[in-house]
């Protein structure tokens, strides 16, 4: 029942899959409507200074495409920003693995057992409708301001997305296809391999993605507040020193980051489901 | 179309099984397990300092913030903090309930402006909306418009996807089934397509409500002087972790009756999509 978490993932998937192609103007119709869009919104925004007179106030918080791209190759050229994106990167993976590695057999399990799932199931419900973000000044009490409150704020908010997502996946799988292997005399892994985790991956995968989407949510938070060197960092202060640009693009860079974690994400899937039946509108298991 | 429906028709009889015959005694072992863990938990907790000499300035235990939250309701503090944050919140929700959903259902109805809009949405989505915080909180101030800003901008974008999933949804055959039996207009929108884009709506909403506590909390732990998330960094601060700790429980249990109640809702709205 908690599966419609997954389905805001599915808005995205619905379209890349369900055209198909007649004729190529049909096949590219959605890229050029949507890149069409995208460019208007960022011409219409380099547009604005020369079109309005701004107040002197204002100017100082404007910035356009431009400028934000020009910062961002000057922090890419001068090397500025290798190393506040390693910091993050750093919390980044080490707090998505850990939720990884420990979100996908706990939802294995708890979808397996009942018991489990109904000792787990206040402490999964509570902490999952949390925003994760009222531990970090506790996390920030235990572990200071350095890496490891970011890795768990990042472990936090990645993990329940994985979990839940894994055991909704794990509980939606074909009764008769466990009954089948369980009575060629499978045990309890070779269902879980066999089984339930091919059966899952659509949903592990969009809870991935979820998941990815709150942990670069987790960094930056985790150091807007509670770190003295990475991206976010970086980008409060610049907020406080006015200069917006470099706020975009470390927004910029955080959206790449995001950005390209799923599409990996994605190709992964595509590799390991390629034997699954394609139906374009169904990804979440509908 | 056949592989989907054997995807999701064994999960529909299998929810029917559990909620036939046996369901109270399953419901009630459940709700049994379920208290007995969250009991067994807090006397670990609790039990924890007898045996290990821990440091309260670090960690706190249960005994300690129950006092501490009945203090803070006795003085008043609690619900003048939630009162400020909560204004906001309404604001921001609202708004993003509105604008979402008016904007959702378009992107589902017209594929040409969901081809257009889509892509632009998912930037978006998928960028750290929560990084333009500094930049709202020095234009905008840490007041009401700031927060519910921000508010806004994380909430909107789960209404604009979901229901746009849900006009999406909505079944063809339905359409030209109530079409075809001389159904109006007006029986097409409550019959068909508000009962199917509801339950994705509600949907979002409970993802749309997490996002907004994320940005009340994010709001004021930047430079507010009152409300909830101030509270909570402010008792940090001080090293009052059992005030802290139980502004955070307080916190946790909005959350949870937010979106437990959504989905409580969301099961007895639309009962026929339980299995799903």
């Amino acid at each position: 029942m908690r599966e419609t978490d997954a389905i805001v993932a599915d808005g995205a998937v619905a379209l890349d899959g369900g055209t198909r192609a007649a004729r190529p103007w049909e096949s590219l119709e959605p890229s050029l409507l949507g890149a069409g869009t995208i460019a208007l919104v960022l011409l219409v925004w380099e547009l604005v200074p020369h079109l309005l007179t701004l107040s002197p106030g204002m100017e100082l918080f404007f910035t356009t495409p431009t400028r934000i791209a020009a910062t961002l190759w000057n922090m890419f050229a001068t090397g500025e920003i290798w190393q506040p994106l390693r910091v993050s990167a750093t919390a980044f993976a080490l707090g998505l693995a850990m939720a990884i590695a420990a979100g996908l057999p706990l939802g294995i399990l708890l979808g397996r057992s009942p018991t489990l799932d109904a000792l787990f199931d206040p402490f999964v419900t509570a902490l999952n409708a949390t925003p994760r973000l009222v531990f970090l000044p506790l996390f920030l009490l235990w572990f200071g301001l350095g890496l490891w409150s970011k890795v768990l704020i990042v472990f936090v908010g990645a993990l329940f997305p994985i979990l839940i997502n894994t055991y909704e996946g794990v509980r939606n799988a074909d009764k008769v296809l466990i009954n089948v292997v369980r009575s060629f005399g499978a045990r309890e892994w070779d269902i879980a391999r066999l089984v339930m985790v091919p059966n899952a991956l659509p949903y592990i995968v969009a809870g991935l993605r979820l998941a990815i989407g709150r942990a670069v949510l987790g960094v930056v938070v985790a150091e807007f507040f509670g770190s003295q060197e990475g991206l976010g960092v970086m980008m409060v202060r610049a907020a406080s020193s006015y200069h917006v640009d470099i706020v975009f693009a470390g927004v910029v860079v955080f959206a790449a980051l995001s950005l390209a974690m799923t599409s990996v994400v994605k190709m992964i899937e595509k590799r390991l489901s390629g034997w699954r039946p394609r139906h374009a509108n169904d990804g979440g298991g509908r | 179309m056949s592989a989907a429906s054997a995807h999701a028709l064994p999960p529909l009889e299998e929810g029917i099984d559990q909620s036939g015959a046996p369901t109270f005694a399953a419901r009630h072992r459940k709700l049994l397990l379920g208290s007995l863990s969250v009991g067994l938990f807090f006397a670990i907790w609790e039990a924890m300092f007898l045996v290990v000499p821990l440091n309260t300035l670090f960690i706190s235990k249960p005994s300690l913030i129950a006092l501490g939250l009945v203090d803070l309701i006795a003085t008043g503090d609690l619900a003048r903090d939630l009162a400020v944050s909560a204004v906001p919140f309404l604001y921001g929700f609202v708004a993003a309930v509105l604008v979402g959903v008016a904007l959702g259902v378009l992107m589902g109805w017209r594929v040409r402006l969901a081809y257009a809009l889509d892509p632009l949405m998912t930037v978006f989505y998928a960028s750290p909306l929560v990084a333009l915080a500094p930049l709202v909180v020095v234009l905008f101030g840490v007041g009401v418009a700031g927060k519910a800003l921000l508010i806004f901008l994380l909430s909107v974008f789960p209404f604009i996807f979901n229901a746009a999933a849900g006009v999406r949804a909505v079944d063809p055959l339905l359409i030209n089934v109530v079409r075809s039996l001389g159904g109006s207009e007006k029986d097409l929108y409550l019959k068909v397509i508000v009962p199917s884009v509801l339950p994705y709506i509600i949907a979002g909403a409970r993802i749309g409500i997490g996002r907004a506590l994320i940005g009340v909390l994010v709001a004021e732990f930047f430079a507010a002087s009152e409300g909830i998330g101030y509270a909570i960094a402010r008792f940090g601060d001080l090293f009052a972790l059992d005030r802290m700790f139980a502004c955070i429980l307080i916190i946790m249990l909005i959350a949870v009756v937010f979106t437990e109640g959504l989905r409580w809702a969301e099961r007895t709205a639309f009962p026929w999509r339980i299995g799903q």
